[in-house]
């Protein structure tokens, strides 16, 4: 019976919580200088506790530049992220086109401008039919001869009509062989092949074309666009590189490391970065971070815990500790006196404005406005929220129950 | 429900007692498990380093000094090891040399942290201080810095001296400096002076001879023999070659097909007309003037026949077949000249020229050997020999590191001395600057320049030489304003080791500070292994 009590508490607790915070968010949208530092000032608070702490002035640069391209979308496709190992990380760099991490075919131009491409996903190598046992009964091997020339044929028409767009790149998720590689490379036309499906999925997107699988109707097919396309080397490794680029908003960041666990842990933590910067620019409030928001909802709960009659002010009460945790294992981790610090931030946070929370690097109680730790209230709300549910629902149960697991008949 | 709510503040606080012994463990092991590593590789450092034998699980034997084979080869379990195997490779594809350095810092860098962390100074604080020591030290590594010239070609020597003195084939290295750094120098492309691709360089190994024999070829070397099914022509004066990607052999479709017959003259018929079809294709060949071939190999049919290599030999047109399909842009580089994949495009256009194509005999085998080619690309072939197949791969690995560190020179102009000298000068500068930093960080970067030591230590100690009185006199010389002293293994004292010609690129020693101090600060902040 008691336990309902908590469920109810809970909820009001929350909801206490989220005006609290809803009453002290800040808002920048209108000064695009101050919420350029907001940005700034979330994404080096987030980038700070991974592997990019150490760079994260230019980590956290590369991503607000990389989400203000985006304009607005949530759409995170369109920054594509590619892993070069060697140098280190300060050697990473966004750059504003598209890279593919491909190579041209011989003999072809390394270099196109005002490029037209066609994006495809079609076999180059033979035109087999699919039906299997499929096979050609002649009683001659001139008949044979003809037959191999009819497929050569097939596949130079094929080309024909590639060439008919009027394209001067083409561009195949599966492999272009050397017959096809060639007539390409006779017409001037930059021909890449292998791109796996991420790689084309995401140049169609960025080029504004359509993957084509067929090619006879040339009208009904959408071309893609951008001013230029040439071959470049990071590292050393030859790249491709397609700038000028119909959809503006991509662009690609090029990350270099030691090795690559430290490539894949910076992947991670840039990605996050990304995705909190792209929501912020949607939902541009934002709350100063390092346990403030906690203290300040823990205090406004722990006042609603007072104020409520009934055993559920028990539970609001245990709520406002609850969120104490946070500023305390913070404190813990950093591997200072947290018990001391805690009750700091509680004598701080009863005056009037503070903007108090832990400082780890001078190991005491800081301004957060002062020193830019900031962080979207999008995600403390969706924090406060999923953990409340989450916790309700596993109070919720009191017996667990196991099927029994299935029965194996060979078994001796 | 308040029961539940205050049980759980105490029952987390037993909780992190426990959770921070087993933080300590984890920690412990992970230092102690990289450490092994670090120590496996300690002997192979420097010119008088001890190489390694690794048999592996199928039989195969590898002797090597490269620090990168030896932990690629070894079967690391421990996870934190194999960051350091990742170390070493990163290093390689990085600056190519130095790989077993890298390995030993790193080692060393863990050791002074164990020590750190038992004071109880917290992993973030060590990491972020080791951070900034490295930044300095690739300050004061810059500072101690020659600049060279790519036309200084003795400079070059030199380096690319240094980095074979360590390996095996050391006795070759007044043959095997001078023709790594000709090589380089070679495919340097004067539109783009800071970058060399090193697949620009083929190196060919062929079994025989000695490590003496190894020769830079100006041109091609296939180590195959020339077509010899038919007794085609070996040898070949001005020859137009042609590069070709299509069959010449009965024609196949994709699609399975059968020849049906019911009479003789049928079958007699098709004898005919596959002559007739393969005459035809060798007479296009012909015309265009061409006189040597080299065939893809096909994975649709037969790239050749008997009887095509008849017909082929009867037309005195020299053939080299089995090329794969890797090689056909090396080639075509080189002899600046296009593949044809039909032979529709056959045309004269597309030959490449050269004044002599000939199969050489080499100790039992063959290999054709191009020379002379007109226009010809940026890239270069070196034909590398060796008494027994494992000195040929320690030769070619040898070749590959001494080649690496001529390219670390081309991108980044600048020397440092060996021989520990550039240690022992940063861990004296670490040190005077750690006397002058706030708190922790003081301690954690003297630690860090005492790290630094353990190369020369470990040069001196594999050269049989008392460590610890070498090391002590080096810091002496150098405290003095001598910061070009170093060890001199030969003579086992200390001299001027500028003037013993005993360089490294810069490349070399920076990255292997930058890389071993990123390994480690991942390490450090390790505090739990999941096994799933």
């Amino acid at each position: 019976m008691t336990i309902y009590a908590s469920f109810v508490g809970y909820r009001m607790a929350a909801e206490c919580a989220r005006n609290a915070l809803l009453q002290r968010v800040v808002d920048n949208k209108e000064n695009a200088e101050k919420f350029k530092s907001d940005l700034m000032k979330i994404a080096m608070t987030t980038l700070s506790s991974k592997i990019l702490s150490q760079d994260k002035e230019h980590f956290a640069q590369l991503a607000v530049d990389a989400v203000m391209r985006l304009k607005g979308s949530t759409n995170l496709e369109a920054i594509q992220i590619i892993k070069k190992p060697g140098g280190s990380l300060k050697d990473s760099f966004l750059d504003e086109g598209f890279i593919l991490d491909k190579k041209i075919g011989l003999g072809q131009p390394k270099r196109i401008e005002n490029a037209k491409i066609l994006v495809a996903n079609t076999a180059m190598d033979t035109d087999k039919v699919k039906i299997y046992g499929a096979r050609v009964r002649v009683d001659s091997m001139s008949k044979v001869a003809e037959i191999e020339g009819a497929e050569k044929e097939k596949m130079r028409e094929k080309v024909k009509k590639i060439l008919g767009h009027g394209i001067n790149c083409f561009v195949n998720r599966q492999l272009i062989y050397n017959f096809p590689e060639e007539l390409f490379a006779d017409a001037g036309i930059l021909a890449i092949e292998h791109a796996d499906f991420d790689g084309i999925e995401r140049l169609a997107l960025v080029t504004g074309g359509e993957i084509a699988s067929t090619f006879d109707n040339p009208e009904s097919v959408k071309l893609g666009h951008c001013k230029l396309i040439e071959e470049i080397m990071i590292g050393e490794d030859k790249l491709i590189h397609f700038s000028g680029v119909e959809m503006g908003q991509a662009c690609t960041i090029v990350l270099r490391g030691a090795s690559h666990h430290v490539l894949d842990e910076a992947e991670r933590s840039l990605h996050d970065a990304l995705c909190v910067l792209s929501q912020t620019v949607n939902d541009t409030r934002v709350l100063l971070g390092g346990g403030w928001p906690e203290m300040v909802m823990a205090k406004e709960v722990d006042e609603l815990a007072r104020k409520t009659p009934g055993k559920k002010s028990h539970a609001i009460e245990a709520f406002s500790r609850a969120l104490v945790a946070i500023p305390t294992i913070i404190a813990d981790n950093a591997g200072l006196d947290s018990a001391d610090l805690v009750a700091k931030l509680r004598a701080e946070h009863h005056k009037e404005g503070c903007n108090a929370g832990i400082d780890v690097i001078s190991g005491s109680v800081g301004d957060m406005a002062e020193l830019g730790i900031s962080e979207a209230f999008k995600v403390k709300q969706a924090v406060l929220l999923s953990a409340t549910e989450a916790a309700e629902m596993i109070l919720r149960v009191d017996e667990i129950i196991t099927c029994a697991p299935r029965k194996r008949e060979d078994r001796m | 429900m308040a029961a539940v709510t205050a049980a759980q503040p105490r029952s987390s606080k037993t909780e992190s007692y426990v959770d921070n012994k087993r933080k300590e463990d984890i920690r412990q092991a992970n230092i102690n498990a990289a450490r092994a590593v670090a120590d496996a590789v300690r002997t192979s450092l420097g010119p008088k380093g001890m190489d390694k034998m690794i048999s592996t699980a199928n039989g195969e034997v590898i002797i090597t000094n490269d620090g990168a084979t030896i932990l690629n080869k070894m079967e690391v379990l421990q996870p934190a090891a194999k960051m350091l195997v990742d170390l070493s490779k990163s290093q390689d594809s990085a600056a190519g040399d130095g790989t077993t350095t890298v390995v030993v810092i790193a080692g060393a860098l863990l050791k002074q942290c164990l020590t750190l962390l038992s004071n109880g100074i917290h992993p973030t604080v060590i990491s972020d201080s080791l951070h900034k020591a490295s930044i300095k030290a690739v300050d004061v590594l810059t500072a101690m810095a020659v600049p060279l010239e790519l036309s200084d070609r003795e400079s070059l020597i030199k380096s690319a001296s240094t980095s074979l003195n360590s390996k095996v084939v050391s006795q070759y290295s007044t043959l095997l400096a001078p023709l790594a750094v000709d090589s380089v120098l070679s495919v340097v492309d004067p539109a783009k002076p800071d970058m060399v691709d090193l697949r620009d360089i083929k190196i060919v190994k062929k079994l025989g001879g000695t490590v003496d024999d190894t020769q830079l070829v100006k041109g091609l070397v296939f180590d195959k023999k020339a077509s010899h099914a038919a007794g085609g022509p070996t040898r070949m004066e001005n020859a137009k070659i042609a590069v070709i990607q299509f069959q010449i052999s009965p024609p196949k479709t994709d699609i399975e097909q059968s020849i049906v017959v019911s009479d003789y003259t049928q079958m007699d018929r098709i004898l005919k007309e596959e002559r007739n079809y393969i005459l035809g294709m060798i007479k296009k060949i012909k015309a265009t003037g061409c006189n040597v071939l080299l065939i893809q190999k096909s994975i649709l049919r037969d790239a050749v026949t008997d009887l095509s290599l008849h017909y082929l030999a009867k037309a005195k047109i020299m053939v080299v077949k089995d090329v794969e399909r890797e090689d056909i842009e090396f080639i075509t580089k080189t002899l600046n000249c296009l593949p044809i994949a039909n032979i529709e495009h056959f045309r004269v256009e597309k030959l490449g020229h050269a004044d002599l194509v000939e199969e050489v005999s080499l100790g039992d085998g063959k290999i054709v050997k191009v020379t002379g080619i007109k226009d010809m690309g940026r890239t270069t072939t070196v034909l590398v020999r060796g008494s027994n197949q494992l000195v040929l791969d320690e030769a070619e690995r040898s070749l590959h590191d001494a080649l690496c560190v001529v390219r670390c020179l081309v991108s980044k102009r600048f020397l440092i001395a060996g021989g520990g000298a550039p240690e022992i000068e940063l861990s004296r500068q670490l040190g005077a600057w750690s006397k002058v930093l706030h708190g922790m960080e003081g301690y954690c970067v003297r630690s860090f320049a005492e790290a630094l030591e353990v190369v020369p230590y470990t040069l001196a100690e594999n050269a049989g030489l008392n460590p610890i009185a070498i090391v002590t006199e080096l810091r002496n010389r150098h405290a003095q304003g001598e910061i070009n002293a170093g060890i001199n293994v030969r003579k086992g004292q200390i001299t001027n080791i500028l003037e013993e010609n005993v360089v490294q690129p810069l490349l070399v020693s920076t990255s292997a500070i930058s890389l071993a101090t990123e390994c480690v600060r991942m390490i450090l902040k390790i505090d739990d292994i999941v096994n799933v």
